[in-house]
């Protein structure tokens, strides 16, 4: 029994302490480097910061590089997909121009009318959607993996972005940024576990906190009142509480799945982001 | 010539190196067959087990700590944390080429089992005590387990690659 364990004792410490053929470091001494680095990124100290953030910028520059084999190869799909589609496309779109010139005279009549009756009640949207800040940038990275969904950007603290400001696409909310280096920034979607936004539900005051759970097509809304029931198709916007967002910014949609069951799908689909706006307020419509 | 010939042993020796560091900045991203993403594993757990385990003179334990190194912060986690896992797992393998007399491919599947388990744990407890990030069980689950399950594929590739480069 002890022989064995004396055996043990001995493999281990071999494995640890011998260095074998061409090896420049014992696993002992890097084991104990690993702890230490992952000891000096816990604790932050001041030095860390700008080391990582360099780290990150040049990491995430030859990622970006690494990735262009395969981004070239969807490239060549999609032109080849879209060139097949293009003309179908090109019909529907002349036909809904036409449709919309139509419902343009309507939409100035309706407009118009709002103003209007909205001067009637004193109300105004002037400081709905605030913002001083806003800037456009590419998504150079898109990574999934067990522990974030998040995007890399191509616009750092160089550019003045900063942490917690709001990422949209195509109009959409997509998510903050969450770590900022000097030439690029991480932002966490909408979609990530960590993700959680105070939202409001259509044509009702119900506050809740709308959670990512991974999937753009399931996520979750906690904090509803007891015995509340969902709708389909009711709009959720952000509610401007905490401060984080402008209110009144769609975010999500909740819709019946092919088992009759109410779920949360995103509006925008931050898979497909390619140029994204960073602002620190809500879009500029 | 002769030159020629180092180049060429050179790069067949490093090809486990560099792959090791290109899907290490490189995350390919696979596509999903309903709910389950069969496709994904890790790679480098696989390269790295049977490299340490095999040929451990083609793959530098300081190779595989910047590898990590570069893994967490292309992922966006606490700096060290892979670097540590990806170490036991080279400390486990180590253990297990002094360990066995015998190379059996089934034996070494299934030592795969145990390396696998000790190297996610050492993930785990960092992530859970070294950062605030949720993470999802089920995917990091899914991704181990086709790690193990595609073992042998690359296990094959891996040996006929390393006869072919001994031929040379």
């Amino acid at each position: 029994m002890s022989e064995n364990r004396d055996d043990f004792i001995i493999a281990i410490r071999y494995a640890l302490i011998k260095k074998g053929a061409k090896q420049t470091f014992s696993l002992f001494f890097l084991i104990l480097l690993s702890i230490l680095v992952i000891s000096l990124d816990k604790f932050s100290l001041p030095f860390m910061s700008p080391l990582r953030a360099s780290l990150n910028d040049f990491i995430y520059h030859v990622s970006v590089i690494s990735s262009q084999p395969e981004k070239f190869g969807k490239f060549i799909i999609l032109k080849t997909k879209k060139h097949y589609t293009i003309m179908d496309e090109n019909k529907f779109l002349r036909e809904e121009m036409e449709f919309l010139k139509k419902q343009k005279f309507n939409n100035a009549y309706l407009a118009s009318e709002n103003d209007i009756l909205k001067n009637t009640l004193n109300l105004s949207d002037a400081n709905t959607f605030e913002q001083d800040f806003s800037i456009f940038a590419r998504v150079i990275l898109d990574q999934k993996s067990p522990f974030l969904k998040s995007i890399l950007i191509n616009k750092g603290t160089k550019s003045g972005v900063t942490k917690g400001m709001s990422v949209f696409h195509k109009d959409y909310l997509t998510g903050t940024i969450v770590e900022t280096n000097f030439l690029t920034s991480r932002v966490l979607l909408l979609t990530d576990l960590n993700s959680k936004l105070p939202v409001i539900i259509e044509g009702t005051d119900t506050n809740a906190i709308l959670e990512g759970t991974g999937n753009k097509k399931n996520l979750r809304l906690s904090y509803l009142p007891e015995n509340y029931k969902l709708e389909p198709d009711k709009i959720i916007f952000s509610s401007g509480k905490g401060g984080f967002f402008s209110q009144g910014i769609p975010i999500a949609k909740t819709y019946l799945d092919k088992n009759d069951e109410i779920l949360i799908k995103l509006l925008g689909d931050p898979n497909q982001a390619l140029i994204v706006n960073i602002t620190n307020g809500a879009i500029k419509r | 010539m002769l030159y020629l010939r180092i180049i060429k042993e050179k790069i067949y020796t490093s090809l486990p190196i560099i792959f090791l560091y290109f899907f290490s900045f490189y995350h390919f991203q696979t596509p999903e067959v309903g709910k389950i993403n069969i496709f994904a594993f890790n790679f480098q757990m696989i390269l790295i087990y049977f490299y340490v385990l095999k040929f451990p003179e083609n793959l530098g334990f300081g190779n595989i700590f910047l590898a990590g190194i570069i893994n967490d912060a292309v992922i966006g986690i606490t700096l060290g944390t892979t670097s540590l896992s990806y170490l036991t797992l080279s400390l486990f393998t180590t253990y297990i080429r002094n360990a066995t007399l015998r190379s059996v491919m089934t034996a070494e599947w299934f030592t795969f089992v145990p390396a696998l388990f000790f190297s996610n744990l050492v993930y785990l407890v960092i992530i859970n005590n070294f950062s605030n990030v949720s993470f999802y069980y089920i995917e990091l689950l899914q991704n181990t387990f086709f790690t193990f399950l595609f073992f042998p594929i690359f296990y094959y590739i891996f040996t006929q690659y390393q006869k072919l480069t001994s031929k040379d």
